[in-house]
């Protein structure tokens, strides 16, 4: 379809107030007579709490409250299920080192902080639960023993045709355990806000929540006030990943100007950031796949069991998506596949770029790797054998539906890398000279594919307003559109702009993205699942198509209205109804529509240090449209570098539920000096029919494949399999020298806190 | 446990001479702190591992920051003097190029505009990326008191982690370098989880020069970061070094040496086990190429 505006790399709607240092995030704002609120954490990830004792913290010189469980009038909330205290009660359990006890209130910011180390608890400790897969086991400590008798949150099952005799036709079978790590979600600006009463009465928090609307959902419940009583303001948001999806700070701000009827203001440190919120769950993958010796994928066995922390939170979301992308992008007739999610007292797992398509693809594309290796075949062809074409049947039975691209950016990506293809068969490219004679070069790639928009059933769904203001000569003068889809920086307030502007015929300029207050917009859903262009796209074309039409009409009959008002709830249903997993075999509509990526890293192992240098990374993503290709770019440069990360150095290490790496010091992540010196991005377009101007998403999707190709690339290089995530440089050592016969390096490779 | 407490109230004192700094310390023992770029002291206090009652600021006390070379008498550095500064000074690029370097590998850009030499000597973390090379050029520091001044070698100064021979009412005034014979050679390599800021997993500084009085005809100096208790020579690996003619042979042999000489600790950058092994290839990397500019 032609486009003046969607396809364009227009700058973005908030690019000059961000520049400008204009544009104010939640830790800006101030009020006239504003208090400061200090969280006091649980000292212990698994405890009884006897008693709390506030008197020393409630007579600190500034103290205006001591907040506690008594002054919670519900005192649960959570994402999904409600089954987190607030502050934890007397005689009730704290469960990671993340519950809060208390909030002291107080006039300054400093006698917040003092009066916090003043509060005392007395707690008796519990036996400390820190291994899911000891955890599942019958007779573990349980973690919600008031709940149910086992720390099992969910199991999901997936079967289809018959695995025995798929493994029985195949000619060789690999296998594998994988694990993945604790990840933070590391934004830039850690949590923030201000809770205060308005002039209308309204509990009102500025926060940077991703979906607004559900923290007040959660809030109303747990204040027991109307929804209408409760509003939240999100300004300009330093980054979210997902971490901002569940409530970290907003329901605390609430609480605090709900009890002390006066603004107050809770600003979080780094280390609170780092160590008292959620994180990326860490993954055991255990596979088994088997494969005819032209390549052709037989049966696959996996087991799959993620850390779901203290409490639910999204695990069980996550979970699902994960058990439906255990097996990758591949058409595979036989699967026997199980998910688990387990309670322990590790800290808290949640929603982190990919929402469970993450995770898989560090096992699904080191497994195909291992059997190009084990066919003697290319990994680019092996790949192309078995990977989806449009109709193609995943392991939940369904039918891929038009618009897959996964093909296309396999063949982009290895061609751009150097690989030719001769009458089918794909060849590798000459990968050139190291830098040195100790290192060595090796190339790898990695497919991947995710969920656009919200699954299994879900209804998702997001309302978009639009008011058009028409000047003296019937032009539209001022598109304004309502829509309360959080810009957490991945530029959707753009991307919805270039949308309304192409549908009204309008430029840019003209169309104004109202403020992101959940009492003047409507609900968008989250800015998750890589769904907002898709989903809240949809909804705004089609408000704008009905506002278009209605002005034209008004036009025709010379009416002389100066303003024009249309509203469209867009429904993921409407255009793919989904279902939830058959609980015997998991057959489902799993998902709405997908993206499709491939990436190839090549990289340089020093062989005498362990050390990885990424030195160019090919990123081919197909995301049916790019509304805004630069856009596009830049969201792949920021996936490559949060999957170099995932891949090489970053690890969030508990020991007995106590956080290891509680700064930046202790935590890392690549600087820009462990970047690649080149990404090549290339954007592939093989359009969804039902996405606004064949769109789909995107933004989960740039980080996946990255973390395998790097690993795939490292083993190409020293012939050492990482299957346990991150590769420091200690580890491929470690792997390189027991391999060549070295011998290990004494307990080397193992960090505290873990074990296999 | 809190998670971070904020920076505790203190009162600040600018002092104006060495005299004033020595009565501030007499007076408030344990309770005083001295400030030069705050890297390392303000972070500590925000984290409440220490709560000094007062923080006396010395960096304008008169040479603290200043950078003075001699032919005769070597390199005086100000305790005060920032990492870039140190780094980026004309004289020290053209006679203490190991030292520049050294300096520019601590931390980022940001930190070492506030970062100081002093300070990362004093400091005494085992971690510290200018100590080593202090060690080889054998450095000696300059501490005032109420006696006056006098010198410790820097090899004597490392007693412990956070521990050094300063005495409670000494502070650190410069760091005096020797003259360097006129042919030398010397360079330092860190390996951390990136490249860029992180606190050395393992830091190697060589420093080498031609001398007819030693069996092998050269002389070389190894010092070691971030493996043991202390930054250290490798008092068993240079011995190799003077008696074996350099080369590929000796070198391993001196590496061996080195890595036995270190006695690292597990965390949770990497085990004491990779560290060793780290000790003996960047031992041997560095003799390499610190070899490669002397032949």
């Amino acid at each position: 379809m032609k486009t003046q505006i969607v396809g364009r790399s227009l700058p973005r709607v908030d690019a000059w107030d961000k520049v400008t240092g204009q544009a104010r995030y939640p830790g800006d704002f101030s009020m006239p007579g504003m208090l400061h609120g200090k969280v006091v954490w649980s000292e212990y990830p698994h405890a009884r709490v006897r008693r709390i004792d506030t008197s020393k913290a409630e007579a600190h010189p500034g103290v205006v409250k001591v907040i506690t469980y008594k002054d919670v009038p519900v005192n649960e909330y959570g994402i999904n299920i409600y089954d987190q205290p607030v502050l934890v009660a007397e005689g009730d359990k704290v469960r990671w080192v993340g519950d809060r006890i208390a909030i002291v209130v107080a006039e300054t910011e400093r006698a917040a902080e003092e009066a916090r180390r003043l509060v005392k608890v007395d707690y008796e400790p519990l036996p400390v639960v820190s291994d899911p897969r000891e955890a599942m086991k019958p007779g573990s400590p349980l973690v919600h023993d008031e709940r149910s008798n086992t720390n099992i949150l969910h199991h999901i099952k997936i079967r289809k045709g018959d695995v025995e005799a798929g493994f029985a036709q195949a000619d060789v079978i690999v296998e594998g355990y994988y694990i993945t790590p604790y990840v933070e979600h590391a934004y830039l600006q850690p949590e923030a806000g201000l809770g205060y009463i308005d002039e209308q009465g309204r509990v009102t928090i500025v926060s940077a929540g991703q979906w607004p609307h559900d923290d007040i959902h959660q809030i109303a419940h747990l204040l027991n006030l109307p929804e209408d009583r409760i509003h939240e303001i999100v300004p300009a948001v330093g980054g979210a990943f997902g971490g901002r999806e569940d409530m970290y700070i907003q329901h605390l701000l609430a609480l605090c100007a709900y009890v002390v009827r006066r603004p107050v203001k809770i600003v979080f440190s780094r280390e609170e950031s780092i160590t008292r919120t959620g994180k990326r769950h860490p993954f055991y993958l255990r596979h088994r796949w088997g494969a005819t010796s032209d390549g052709k994928l037989m049966a696959v066995e996996i087991e799959g069991i993620s850390d779901a922390g203290a409490y639910a939170s999204t695990s069980i979301p996550v979970l699902a998506n994960a058990t439906s992308f255990f097996a990758g992008p591949y058409v595979v007739p036989n699967a026997r596949i199980d998910g688990y999610t387990v309670y322990t007292n590790n800290a808290v797992t949640m929603a982190m770029r990919g929402f469970g398509a993450t995770q898989p693809p560090v096992a699904y594309e080191q497994q195909m790797d291992k059997l190009a290796e084990a066919l003697g075949m290319d990994p680019v062809e092996l790949r192309l054998k078995n990977l989806f074409d449009e109709g193609s049947v995943a392991v939940t039975g369904n039918a891929m539906p038009p618009g897959v691209g996964i093909k296309e950016t396999l063949r982009q990506a290895a061609l751009a890398a150097g690989w030719r293809e001769e009458n089918g068969r794909w060849r590798r490219p000459d990968l050139g000279q190291p830098a040195a004679l100790h290192k060595r070069r090796g190339i790898g790639v990695a497919c991947a594919y995710k969920n656009v928009g919200y699954s299994f059933g879900f209804d998702d769904k997001t309302t978009a307003r639009v008011e058009l203001s028409l000047e003296e000569s019937g032009a539209i003068g001022r598109a304004r559109v309502r829509v309360g889809a959080s810009d957490v920086g991945e530029g959707v307030h753009t991307a919805l702009a270039q949308i309304a502007a192409e549908a009204l015929g309008v430029p840019l300029e003209r169309v104004e993205m109202a403020p992101l207050d959940t009492a003047e917009v409507p609900d968008a859903g989250s800015s998750s699942a890589s769904r907002h262009v898709y989903i809240s796209g949809n909804a705004v074309l089609r408000a704008c198509q009905e506002a278009k039409t209605r002005w034209e009409r008004a036009l025709r009959e010379e009416s002389g209205e100066t303003h024009i008002e249309a509203e469209y709830t867009f429904h993921g249903r409407n255009a793919r109804p989904t279902t939830s997993y058959d609980p015997q075999t998991g057959q489902c509509e799993p998902h709405i529509s997908y993206g499709y990526a491939t990436q190839i890293a090549l990289v340089e192992v020093d062989t005498e240090t362990g050390e990885v240098d990424v030195l160019k990374v090919w990123a081919a993503h197909d995301v049916g449209r790019a509304v805004n290709p630069e856009m596009v770019m830049g969201q792949i440069g920021g996936g490559v570098h949060m999957g170099l990360g995932y891949a090489l150095m970053e690890e969030f290490i508990q020991q007995e539920g106590l956080v290891r790496t509680r700064k930046f010091a202790e935590y890392q992540i690549p600087t820009v000096l462990d970047m690649p010196p080149e990404i090549v991005p290339i954007i592939v377009e093989v359009p969804d029919p039902t996405g606004p101007y064949g769109a789909k998403g995107l933004g989960e999707m740039t980080t996946l494949p990255t973390a395998p190709a790097i690993l795939n690339a490292i083993y190409d290089a020293v012939g050492v399999r990482l299957e346990w995530l991150p590769a420091t440089a200690e580890r491929v050592l470690s792997g390189f020298r027991s391999r060549r016969g070295f011998g290990n390096l004494n307990g080397a490779g193992h960090q505290p806190g873990e074990k296999r | 446990m809190l998670a971070r407490p904020a920076l505790p109230s203190f009162d600040y004192v600018r002092a104006n001479t060495p005299d004033e700094v020595v009565r501030l310390l007499q007076e408030h023992g344990q309770g005083a702190r001295l400030l030069m770029g705050g890297t390392d002291l303000f972070v500590r206090m925000r984290d409440g591992v220490i709560r000094p009652q007062i923080v006396v600021d010395v960096k304008h006390l008169p040479g603290m920051r200043s950078i003075e070379y001699d032919e005769v008498t070597g390199l005086t550095v100000g305790a005060a003097v920032t990492m870039n500064q140190l780094a980026r000074h004309p004289q020290v690029q053209t006679h203490y190029p190991l030292l520049a370097e050294a300096a520019n590998s601590v931390a980022s850009y940001q930190v070492r505009n506030r970062a100081t030499l002093g300070g990362n000597l004093c400091n005494a973390s085992p971690a510290a990326d200018t100590a080593p090379a202090v060690l080889v050029l054998e450095g000696r520091l300059v501490l005032h008191s109420s006696q006056g001044e006098r010198e410790v070698a820097a090899r004597d100064f490392f007693t412990g982690p956070g521990q050094t021979a300063m005495r409670e009412n000494e502070f650190l005034k410069a760091v005096r370098l020797p003259p360097l014979p006129a042919v030398s050679a010397g360079k330092y390599l860190k390996l951390g989880r990136n490249k860029v800021g992180d606190l050395s997993i393992v830091g190697v500084a060589v420093f080498a020069f031609p001398d007819g009085t030693v069996p092998s005809g050269y002389v070389f100096r190894i010092g070691l970061a971030s493996v043991a208790p202390v930054p250290l020579r490798a008092w068993e690996a240079e011995e190799v070094l003077a008696t074996h003619s350099p080369g590929e042979e000796s070198f391993a042999l001196a590496a061996e040496k080195a890595m036995e000489a270190a006695t690292p600790i597990d965390d949770v950058r990497a085990s004491a086990a990779y560290r060793k092994a780290m000790v003996r290839a960047l031992t041997r990397r560095v003799l390499g190429s610190v070899w490669e500019v002397l032949e």
